[in-house]
Order: C-alpha cells, then structure tokens, then sequence
C-alpha cells in the first residue's frame, strides 16, 4: 500500500510538471486533471489504509469539485476566449521550468525533513511530493507570465497543500476540507472571470502588460 | 436561538436580498443602511454579552466568541456600519457621474454585506482551519467591491490583489496544518482548536511551534500588509472605491492581524515570548521603514494613505513585538484607532476626489475654502494618523514608547520614534499641499458636501477624539481580558 502511494505521488510531481510546462492550454488543463484523479486515489489509498471516514468524503468532493468542475469551467474558459498557446514566461519557455524545477526540489528537500518530524504518515517520498508540487505551484505564479496559467498554478499549491493535510492532518474533521476546497473553487471561478476581463482589457492573457498601478 | 449562529447567517441573507432587490436606487439606499444597522446591532449584542462575561460557543466550540473576537467584532459592527452608510452617498455620486451603472451598485451592496459576513465569521472561528478558510473567504467577497469597473487599472487592482493575497495565505493553511500534526495526539481534546491549542500550549514541540509562526507570519502578514508581501495592498487601495479603502484598511486588515495574533499567542505560551516578539520586531521595523519612505514621494492622496496602513500595520507589529501587557494593549487598542481613523481618512478621500475630480494631491489646494468641513475632517485624520495627543492613535503609540521605557529598550524607543517622525513630516507636508494655498488645479465640485452626506464621517471623527480624551470602560475591559488570554494570566 505505501509503496502504491509513493508511485501515485511521484506520478503527481510529473504531471505538476506538465502542468508548468506545457505551453498548450488544454494539455495543461489535462495533465491538471490527471494529477487531481491521483490525488482523489491517494484519498481513497489513505482511507483504506487508515480507515478515516473523512477521507472518502474528500475523495468523493475533490472528484466532483477538481476533477470535473474546475478543468471543465478553465476549458470552456479557453474556448470561450480563443486562446491556443500561452504567452512567453519570464527567462523563457526552457528556462522557466528549470529554474522552477530546481528550485522546487531545493525547497522540498528542507521541508519534507520537518513535515516528516511531525506527520502522522511517516512515508518520506509523499511528503516530498506534497511540498514539491506547492512549490511548482508558487513559482507558476512566479515565472508564467499568462493569467490562465496562473490560475493553474493557483490550482496546482492548492492540490500540494491537499496532500499535505491527507498525510499530516486526515483526521481534522470533514467541515474543514470542505470549507478550504470552497475557496479554491470560488477562488478559480474569480480569477476566471478577472481572466476574462483581463484579456478584454489588454486582448491578450500577459499579465506583465498590467503595470498601471506602480509606484 | 445562539446569537452566534445568527451572525453566521443574518449577514449572509441580508447579501442574498440585496441581489434580489430591484434596480431602484432609492430603495436599494435605503435598504442597505437599514439592513447595515440590524448587521451591526446583532454583532454589538454579542460583544456586549462577551463584556457581561456570558461565555459564547456554538456547534461543539467549533465557532466561538471570546474578548479578543470581541474587540474585532466590534470593529467589524462600528467602522462597517458607518462605512456603509457612508458608501450610499459615494455610489449616488458615482452613478450621477455615470463612473457606474445601476446593476453594480446593487450588486456592490450585496457584495458589501457578504463581505461582513465572511470577516465575522473568521472573527468568530475557534478552528483554526476554519479561521483560514474565512479570512481567505475575505479575500474572494471583497474583489469586485475592489474591481467594480471593467477598465485597466480595475482589473489590475483585483488581479493582484486575488493572486498575491492568495498565496500568501497559502502558507499560512501551510501553518495551520503544521500546527495540528504538532499538536494531534499530544493534546486533551481537538487539535484543531484555538482554546484547546493556547491551554496546551506548553505541551507542544517548541521547534515546530517557531517554524508554524515563520509561516503564520508570512501567510497572514501578507493580508495583513506586512512587509515586504505588502506590496499588494497600495494599488488595491487606490483603486478601489473610497468606501472599499476605507473597509479593507479599517476592518480586513485587522481580520488578518487577529489570526497572527492567534498564533502569537499559541507560539508565545508554548515557544516563549522572546522568539514571537523578536520575529515582530524585525517585521514591525522592516514594515515602519518601507511604507514611511514610500510615504514620502506619494501624490496620489489614496496611495498615501495605503501607505499609512502599511505603516500602521507595523505599528501594530511593532507593539506585540515590544510586547508584555502594556505593549499588548497597546497594539490591540491601535487596531481600533487606526481602524477608526483609515476609515475616516479614506471616506473624506471621496469628498476630496468629488471636489477636485482627481486624487493628486499636486492639483489641490485651497480646500479649506471650498470644503472647509471636509477640510477637517480630513485635518482631524492626517491628525491621529500622525499620532498628535487628543486623538486616538496617540494613545497606543504612546503606550508602545512607554511598554519599551519599562522593558529598557532604549533602542527600539529611537526606531519607532525615527520612523514617526519621518511619516510625521511627509503627511503634513501633504496635507498643507491640499487643504492650504491656492488651487493648483481645477475645482470640479465648487462646494462643501451635504451635512447629512458627512454624518458617518463627524460620528468617525467624533470617535477618533474620544478615543483619544477618554477611557471606555468595556472597551478597556476586552482590551485587558485579551491581554491576559494572550499571556495566560
């Protein structure tokens, strides 16, 4: 059963990869809901494994809310503004991921040694993978320049910090999931239709364009 | 029925009729300043019960008010009510203007009291999960109150604020997980709870308590306006709304204090008081400095007083860090009178930009002629913001001079006094820049504003002076109820 967790996990880094860096937007959008499908089946893994109730209904709410409902609105996004390929990334298409990469692993390396100190899951790659993908979540925000991207990025910490409170807190009681998954949904169904303004506004999704308010 | 259970919902209804309201404005006006009282009376029945003593919890302790809550939801009852009034008056100029159509103004004062109710409910949360999903809930109500027109800089302002606030609060839920996986099976009772975490304090590993308040630091400093993830929060606050600077600056950014000084306390009585005081030294000066020599090169009048709350935000910061009971009650009581005293400062922004047509300070003048009351009230708000004895925020700031003279810190009484002093001469040379002299630009509004239309802005200032002169004995009771849950006393 752990050895099973820690293949889904690695997998999830691969497809947070993806996610980075395909310069396609449905790919991205694909490989995202990839990556969530693995971690509605690390939910189910770990309730097997430890027989918390809660985290069936995670499993059963991610599903719904981040597997369907998320890539399906950022598809009809898509659709609906035209757009094709993203917008040029700081350091560029090739650099952008290395660095992200790096960095990423660096980090990870130094938080896991902590989170592994006080989580109730005592398997190190999981948690690796937990901080790993909250980082390349954080330098998505950081490095890619388009707003789509951005949110995915927004999508991809968000899915880093979900494993981590299955591994380290997966008997907090359900309300509290369900009160932090709302606000990634509401969060991604705003920043979608700031999107959308956004790209009224300067017809394009670059948001290094938005320097108006400097000073 | 548990008043507490009425705050979780009565807000968020009064939200959900607004929606359905027509699109008359009369009426929309009207409703919303009578539903803003019922909102703001409700809240104050609960602090009135916390300052009677009566103990108040809900739903197994899984929300809860105590006299720390109380401070806050009194704030959230006093600052928003008046704010609310006063946004009435300001969408009435906006949509003669034509800046607004009808359908944003009802959806605006919706949004406003969804708004409120999202910032009660992270008042009131005793798990702190919850507190985290409230407060990032503050952050979704409250992007198209800031982003209510389509233009440019409009969606600017709400694309930075939603992006860079919610990754800041993503390592503050970082936190949060943190602590419970310390705390689970180590403490009597759920880990996820306030009380039981701040009465267990001492069990848990101090190592991770110190890396749980780095995160908590970063994470709800950065909604806080903190530096250096502050840098949101400037272009937020000026381009949003006058009344929406005036809510964020006035309530919101106490919301996000009250959740660090949660994990203040928590840290405090487990890891030692050294540790969380020296991390806010540093963050209170870092954030002093930065916004007072931002401060300085500001013409935008929206953009100076951001920064100001940037600076008060330090303030604050500074005090806990300072710490020990007075400085305790000292940042807890600057939460007030900035809050009062933003909200006032932002909503006379309003007139000011009716007046003049513009918010650089360059192209005014003369306002003591046009809009001698305005002049004022905007003179009475640089005033306490400065911190000249007879207003509010004299009175905390002295306090963290003095908390430092008894603790011997000599050399944090010179810092703080160096960073007053620079945000003292950059704000009056500012405020002689507008209200004195001649016009430098052209008036578009030749007139001083309605009286009924400055009711809410006189009651804010009224509070700004009484604060200042006088002690209210409830209010001093929460402020010394809260300092000693902070330090378990």
């Amino acid at each position: 059963m752990t050895h099973l967790i820690d293949i889904i996990t690695v997998l999830m880094m691969g497809t947070s990869l993806a996610v980075f860096g395909l310069r396609k937007y449905k790919l991205s959008i694909a490989a995202y809901a990839l990556q969530t499908s693995l971690l509605v089946i690390v939910f189910l893994l770990l309730h097997v494994k430890y027989g918390a109730h809660e985290l069936l209904i995670w499993a059963f709410t991610a599903f719904v809310m981040k597997v369907v409902f998320v890539p399906l609105f950022l598809l009809k996004l898509v659709n609906k503004l035209g757009v094709i390929n993203e917008d040029e990334p700081v350091g560029g298409f090739f650099i952008s991921p290395v660095v992200a990469l790096s960095f990423s692993l660096a980090v990870s390396m130094m938080f896991y040694k902590v989170f592994i100190h006080f989580s109730i899951f005592k398997d190190a790659l999981p948690l690796f993978a937990a901080s790993f993908i909250f980082m390349i979540g954080i330098f998505g925000f950081i490095l890619r320049n388009s707003f789509l991207k951005q949110i995915l990025a927004y999508c991809l910490f968000e899915n880093g910090i979900h494993l981590s409170l299955a591994l380290m807190a997966y008997n907090s009681h359900e309300l509290v999931e369900i009160g932090i998954l709302t606000d990634a949904i509401f969060a991604v169904v705003i920043m979608g239709i700031l999107a959308k303004r956004f790209y009224a506004s300067y017809e394009s999704l670059d948001t290094s364009k938005a320097i108006n308010l400097r000073g | 029925m548990n008043i507490l259970f009425l705050i979780l919902i009565l807000p968020f209804v009064c939200g959900a009729i607004m929606f359905v309201m027509p699109l008359k404005f009369k009426l929309l006006q009207n409703l919303h300043i009578f539903l803003s009282i019922i909102v703001s009376a409700l809240l104050l029945c609960a602090v009135r019960e916390v300052i009677q003593g009566v103990e108040l919890s809900a739903f197994h302790h899984f929300i809860f008010l105590d006299s720390l809550g109380a401070i806050f939801l009194s704030l959230i009852a006093i600052t928003g009510l008046l704010v609310n009034i006063y946004a009435t008056t300001y969408m009435k100029w906006e949509l003669e203007d034509g800046h607004i159509t009808l359908s944003e103004v009802k959806n605006y004062f919706a949004l406003s009291f969804i708004f409120t109710w999202t910032m009660s409910l992270s008042v009131v949360c005793n798990n702190i999960a919850f507190m985290w999903a409230a407060i990032e809930a503050t952050t979704l109500a409250s992007v198209f109150l800031v982003s209510v027109k389509k233009d440019k800089n409009s969606t600017e302002s709400g694309y930075k604020y939603i992006v860079l606030c919610s990754i800041g609060l993503a390592f503050a839920l970082y936190a949060t997980i943190l602590l419970y996986s310390a705390a689970n099976g180590k403490i009597e009772g759920e880990a996820m709870l306030y009380t039981n975490l701040l009465a267990n304090a001492t069990s848990l590993d101090p190592m991770a308590l110190k890396l749980v308040f780095i995160f908590a630091l970063i994470g709800f400093g950065t909604k806080a306006g903190l530096a250096p993830t502050h840098t949101w929060l400037p272009d937020v606050h000026a381009e949003g709304p006058a009344p929406t600077s005036a809510l964020l600056s006035g309530v919101l950014l106490k919301c996000a204090m009250l959740g660090l000084i949660r994990y203040y306390a928590i840290v405090a009585n487990g890891a030692g008081f050294d540790f969380v005081q020296n991390v806010m030294i540093i963050s209170g000066t870092l954030t002093l400095f930065i916004s007072s020599f931002f401060l300085i090169r500001q013409h935008n009048v929206k953009r100076m007083f951001a920064y100001h709350s940037i600076a008060h935000m330090g303030v604050i910061a500074f005090g806990l860090g300072v710490g020990g009971a007075i400085g305790l009650f000292a940042a807890l009581f600057h939460c007030a009178a900035h809050s009062f005293t933003k909200a006032l400062a932002f909503c006379s922004t309003g007139n000011i930009a009716k007046i003049y047509g513009t918010k650089d300070m360059t192209k005014m003048g003369g306002m003591i002629h046009i809009a001698p009351l305005t002049a004022v009230l905007f003179g009475i708000a640089i005033c306490s913001l400065v911190g000249v004895p007879g207003f509010a925020i004299f009175v905390s700031e002295f306090l963290i001079f003095k908390a430092a003279a008894i603790d011997g810190s000599y050399l944090l009484m010179g810092i703080f006094a160096l960073a007053l002093a620079i945000i003292f001469i950059a704000d009056f040379s500012h405020f002689f820049l507008a209200t004195f002299g001649k016009v430098e630009g052209k008036v578009v509004h030749n007139d001083e504003m309605k009286f009924s239309e400055n009711i809410p802005l006189i009651a804010l200032a009224i509070l700004i002076v009484a604060f200042g002169v006088w002690q209210f004995d409830s209010f001093t009771l929460l402020l010394n109820e809260s300092v000693k849950s902070i330090m378990k006393q």
